[in-house]
């Protein structure tokens, strides 16, 4: 009999920690914990108003309970809302001033972000725990216009562009998390792409939380002007804890326009070992408005990690002509729980979205697919068009596909298609006689299943995912 | 090469090939001929290592224990199973799968994998042999293909694979007189002293194309009688139900 | 409201002769829904259709008591015509008729005095509604190996004499094995804003088969709820058809169960609606032992500012291996102000299944119009044919080709 190569899925590769003196707030959330984080920032006044709105708020708020996975009660009072290396709490002024021991971390990470190592083509927003340590290109970037920057240096330098948008896609009062995140956000990334700029290089934000006990609580905002053109990349990991870590990030996205942002994400987070112990909580909103006429907004996803994922990357069609799509692989294994989709709202008039989503699941872990497609009344001749497939892996794990769809509108047209099934042994048998081992062969077929999904990641991306995919499902085969 | 000695196989607890003995020597082509259910697809599956049988006797391939080995280490020996009814893979691309497939096996082989010119050039190469449109190779495996085209690609991987034993499970079922020729050439070209062929059939057509050195018949999950090629003339002019 | 039902329930408790056991269920069930009420739109069940907000919008000062002690006429032009049938027939929520003239009388059995069981979900407070208020209580037996000659048709007809009344009736059908039903529900309402709550619970034991058409043809302005659970033995087959289209609010439940290996369940459904009537079909079927199948089709058409909702659930249990589940739903849209609201959902723990689902809505194929009118049609002319085209390819999935034809003379669609 084949032994189960169980011992590799010990090994999530990021799973190391960093040694590193931290400034840290008090634990607890507070009053005087969010001044302390306005303070670290250095924020002015208008912004720590902003967040104590979102705190007032946040009172009367209650932690939503519809989602399928459940969790135990989150402490909120044992947390550390913000955490930085102590080397960084004066933002060193360039990236060869940077502790060596955090350039040493995002190589191993696979992100270098020294001058002479840099990858090509991709400019670099690396975010450690609370605070943004660097960011490359900026100058390049600057010739053109583009601003790319911590959201905390956005917020003394570019107030004008934060006021207007922050808040403005994602309302402080949204939902529990979101104004949890308007409370005590601590860092992440600004962009803005000057009207009829096509941005040279693709932008990338990496993740990462080291301090233990610590809730990451990022805050993304791009701004697409007229005319122009974004291709954003988000990849995250952290290190191997028995605790679990709570993530609530919100990301917001404007485009004006004939505009057009591609936002994709690699979510990698530590999902626990494989008995479901520790893990990170990954509850994150993501939003996207179609502000402008021909704008367009473009989320793809692939999630393996976390011991939760519970997010629903939207577009809010506004603009007339303006078009929404979600391309989405969500893998489970072990114990792992996801609840994830998208939100189309279509309101203005002749606007397209497309929904395509590939869950897979194995070992005890549980998936679900939940989608909203809302087509008002004023939203003439819109097209929605979604396919669900899920991948099922074993009969000790779930699939669940729940799919809202409203049409008030009779000259739009919705079409939904959801399809389940597994790997059939005859087609394990088959690539077998080919000489693949059953790994490569689920590889292989599960490559196969997602394969709409990955062509739509760019090319740097589109080849690590595909490696994520095979080795997020080891030991799922007997 | 390859020796089957008092092979018993049982699918939940049914009797299917019982007392079976088969003995193939490098070069060699036989033909196991019979009629639906003598055990014929077994075989095959046996052979290629697919699960689900309760299996007693022997069988080695080059002296080597074949139920000690996992479907793929077979296919890393040199067994090549073309199946009666290749599945489809979606969103694999065939080239990819046949990239994927022919390193897996020379890495096993500890041969150097090829890069994708290198692998490029070998299959343009078979492809044109066998006729096989090229097109085809970058759509997904088997995905929209007819059932002729399923066999030919079939037929070219085996080529590309070059396999010391290769199984042919009704290849010529389904396919017109040319695709039939095409399937037969692929077959012939590979033909060489050191490798051997089992063509699984029902009909005696495709050894008008192939010439094998043995013929057996299958009946009940026996072989009743084994002959030169002419046995196949004579099964087809009698039916296997007066045949005995 | 809650002081109108406190008393109406007393009055009932008072005036009718419920055994001791059956008080004290009943009072269970009636404080269950005094503690929940009306559901509505923050219950996931009732997302789409506020039940609440429905009642208080559209019946003033709903009483629960209704008086039973004096015969209802019933008005015999409301008979199925050419159709040989048997008959149960309700006027006001009162029995007025139980004809098995067709059938083997020592075959069937009816029981109307029974022992309320507890409430099959406390969840849902509108059957302990019913368990509450409902006064008689029928149960339907077949024996084993019989099958009724002729359909069974279930009437439930109200009059001008009933105004802003909740009706509650509760109907069991227990098939014994190898034995088969026909069952029609036909309403007819000439009443006013009344709410009317129907429990039907079937008990299809191996081997039986239950064919039931559910006909709400005629328009009314009635709030109604129909809660089907079903429970399949091993082969059984049931096969649901729901005319959707009368009343100005129904929702039927079909809570299914396939318990039994080979046991498949077969749920069809038409909406036609207009002006600003609200329906909507929910349904839950649950696969819980392997090589079981349903199948579920649903279309719609809607008018004027009117909204169909179509909840449709599969679920496959883990044990429930080479499940067959199949689920479309469609909606033609004809106004601007009309609405079609789906949720098909799949929960699946087993990984050899088959399932699959599908949706779309969206307005009539301008094209095919052209093409009809281009063939001489005018527009109305083609949109109806069109439409009667789209429906059609539901009500064929009828068996009973009696049933068949009544149906397409009822929706008056030519073949």
């Amino acid at each position: 009999m084949r032994e189960k190569e169980i011992d590799k899925l010990k090994d999530y590769k990021y799973g190391f920690t960093t040694d590193i003196e931290n400034v840290r707030a008090p634990k607890g959330l507070n009053k005087e914990v969010i001044e302390y984080i306005s303070k670290a920032k250095k924020e002015p006044n208008w912004m720590l108003d902003w967040r104590m709105k979102a705190f007032e708020r946040l009172k009367i708020l209650k932690e939503p309970n519809w989602q399928k996975p459940k969790y135990p009660k989150i402490d909120y009072q044992d947390i550390y809302y913000y955490s930085a290396p102590k080397s960084a709490s004066e933002k060193p002024k360039s990236i060869d001033e940077l502790d060596p021991k955090l350039l040493d971390t995002y190589k191993k990470l696979g992100i270098p972000l020294q001058e002479q190592q840099r990858l090509n083509g991709i400019a670099v927003d690396a975010v450690f725990d609370s605070v943004s340590v660097a960011t490359t290109f900026k100058d390049k970037l600057n010739e053109v216009g583009v601003i790319f920057c911590p959201i905390s240096e956005a917020i003394q330098k570019h107030p004008e562009l934060v006021k207007k948008y922050l808040g403005s896609v994602i309302p402080l009062t949204d939902h529990y998390f979101a104004t949890l995140n308007s409370a005590v956000f601590t860092d992440g990334s600004f962009v803005y792409i000057p009207p009829g700029v096509r941005c040279p290089m693709e932008l990338s934000t990496y993740f990462r939380i080291n301090a233990s006990q610590t809730g990451q609580f990022e805050r993304t905002l791009i701004i697409a002007d007229k005319g122009s053109y974004v291709s954003y990349l988000e990849g995250c990991t952290a290190p191997m804890r028995d605790e679990n870590q709570l993530h609530a990030a919100n990301v917001e996205l404007v485009a004006l326009d004939n505009a057009e942002i591609k936002y994709s994400t690699v979510q990698n987070w530590y999902p626990g070992d494989e008995n479901g112990k520790g893990g990170i909580y990954n509850f994150v909103t993501k939003r996207g408005l179609c502000k402008g006429i021909n704008s367009k907004i473009s989320w793809t996803q692939v999630e393996t990690g976390s011991a939760i994922t519970w997010k629903y990357p939207s577009c809010v069609l506004q603009g007339d002509n303006s078009i929404g799509e979600f391309y989405s692989i969500a893998i489970t294994n072990n114990y792992q729980k996801a609840d994830t989709g998208t939100k189309m709202i279509h309101l203005g008039k002749n606007t397209r979205s497309k929904i395509i989503s590939k869950g897979i699941s194995a070992g005890f872990s549980d998936m679900t697919y939940r989608g909203l497609v809302d087509i008002s009344s004023k939203a003439k001749n819109s097209r929605n068009y979604t396919q669900c497939d899920s991948l099922l892996m074993g009969n000790k794990c779930g699939a669940h596909t729940v799919p809202y769809i409203k049409n008030k509108n009779p000259e739009s047209n919705i079409a939904h298609e959801a399809t389940t099934s597994k790997i059939s042994e005859e087609q394990l048998h088959y690539c077998q006689q080919r000489g693949l081992n059953p790994e490569e062969a689920v590889g292989l077929i599960v490559n196969g299943f997602c394969k709409e999904v990955l062509q739509q990641l760019p090319m740097e991306f589109a080849v690590e995912a595909q490696k994520l995919v095979g080795i997020s499902l080891e030991g799922s085969v007997g | 090469m390859l020796k089957i000695k008092n092979l018993k196989a049982d699918i939940e607890s049914k009797s299917i090939l019982n007392n079976f003995n088969l003995e193939i020597k490098p070069g060699e082509v036989h033909a196991i001929m019979g009629p639906n259910g003598s055990g014929k697809s077994t075989l095959s599956n046996i052979l290629s290592g697919k699960k689900g049988y309760d299996i007693s006797g022997e069988i080695l391939f080059e002296n080597k224990n074949l139920f000690e080995l996992e479907t793929e280490e077979r296919a890393h020996k040199g067994i090549f199973l073309a199946f009666q009814y290749p599945l489809e893979i979606p969103g694999v691309n065939t080239n990819i799968f046949l990239k994927t497939s022919l390193n897996a096996i020379r890495k096993a082989r500890g041969e150097k994998e090829l890069d994708a010119i290198e692998f490029l050039k070998l299959v343009k190469l078979k492809a044109k042999e066998l006729k096989f449109d090229e097109e085809k190779l970058n759509r997904q495996l088997n995905v929209g293909f007819s059932g002729g085209e399923k066999k030919k690609n079939e037929i070219l991987q085996m080529s590309i694979l070059n396999p010391k034993l290769s199984i042919l499970d009704e290849t010529d079922s389904g396919l017109d007189i040319d695709a039939l020729k095409i399937v037969a050439d692929g077959v012939n070209s590979l033909r060489k002293k050191d490798n051997s062929f089992l063509i699984i059939t029902h009909y005696q057509r495709l050894l008008d194309y192939i010439k094998p050195d043995y013929v057996h018949v299958l009946m009940k999950g026996k072989i009743i009688k084994s002959g030169g090629a002419e046995l196949a003339l004579e099964l087809e002019n009698k039916g296997y139900e007066n045949f005995n | 409201m809650i002081e109108q039902l406190k008393i109406d329930f007393e009055k009932l408790i008072k005036n009718s002769n419920f055994s001791k056991k059956n008080v004290e269920i009943k009072r269970k069930s009636f404080h269950n829904f005094i503690e929940k009420g009306f559901p509505n739109r923050r219950e996931e069940n009732w997302k789409f259709s506020d039940l609440n907000q429905i009642i208080s919008k559209n019946i003033k000062n709903l009483s629960f008591y209704n008086d039973l002690s004096k015969p209802n006429k019933i008005d015999q032009s409301i008979f199925i015509d050419g159709l040989e049938h048997n008959k149960l027939v309700f006027v006001n929520g009162r029995i007025e008729k139980i004809e098995f003239d067709y059938e083997e009388k020592n075959k069937i059995e009816i029981l109307d005095d029974l022992v309320l069981e507890k409430s099959n979900d406390d969840n849902n407070s509108l059957l302990s509604l019913n368990n509450a208020f409902v006064s008689k209580y029928f149960k339907l037996i077949v024996k084993k190996n019989y099958s009724l000659q002729k359909p069974l048709v279930i009437y439930n007809i109200t009059n001008k004499d009933l105004v802003s009344k909740s009706i509650n009736l509760k109907v069991d059908i227990f098939l014994e094995e190898n034995s088969s039903l026909k069952l029609v529900d036909f309403s007819d309402d000439k009443s006013n804003t009344n709410f009317i709550n129907v429990n039907y619970s079937f008990d299809l034991q191996k081997y039986s088969i239950l064919k039931n058409y559910k006909i709400d043809n005629n328009s009314n302005n009635n709030i109604k709820y129909y809660f089907n659970y079903i429970s399949q033995e091993i082969n059984s087959v049931s096969e649901i058809f729901l005319l959707s289209s009368g009343s100005e609010f129904i929702k039927n439940e079909i809570n299914c169960n396939l318990r039994g290996k080979y046991s498949s369940a077969f749920v069809n459904g038409i909406f036609i609606l207009n002006k600003k009537k609200h329906h909507e079909i929910k349904t839950n079927i649950n696969h819980l032992v392997e090589n079981t199948k349903s199948y579920q089709l649903i279309k719609g058409v809607l008018e004027d500012t009117s909204k169909a909702v179509y909840q449709g659930k599969i679920f496959v249990d883990s044990k429930a291996q080479r499940t067959n589940g199949y689920q479309l739903s469609k909606a033609i849209l004809l106004n601007d102000n009309t609405e079609f609201n789906a949720k098909p959902e799949l929960e699946i723990y087993a990984d050899d299944v088959k399932c699959s689902h599908g949706s779309a809505s969206g307005s009539l194929n301008e094209d095919s119009i052209f093409y009809l009118m281009s063939r001489g049609l005018n527009y109305n002319e083609a949109k109806k044919l069109l439409i009667n085209g789209f429906l059609l390819d539901v009500v064929e999935k009828i068996t009973d080709s009696e049933i068949k034809n009544l149906i397409k003379n009822i929706m008056s669609l030519k073949q």
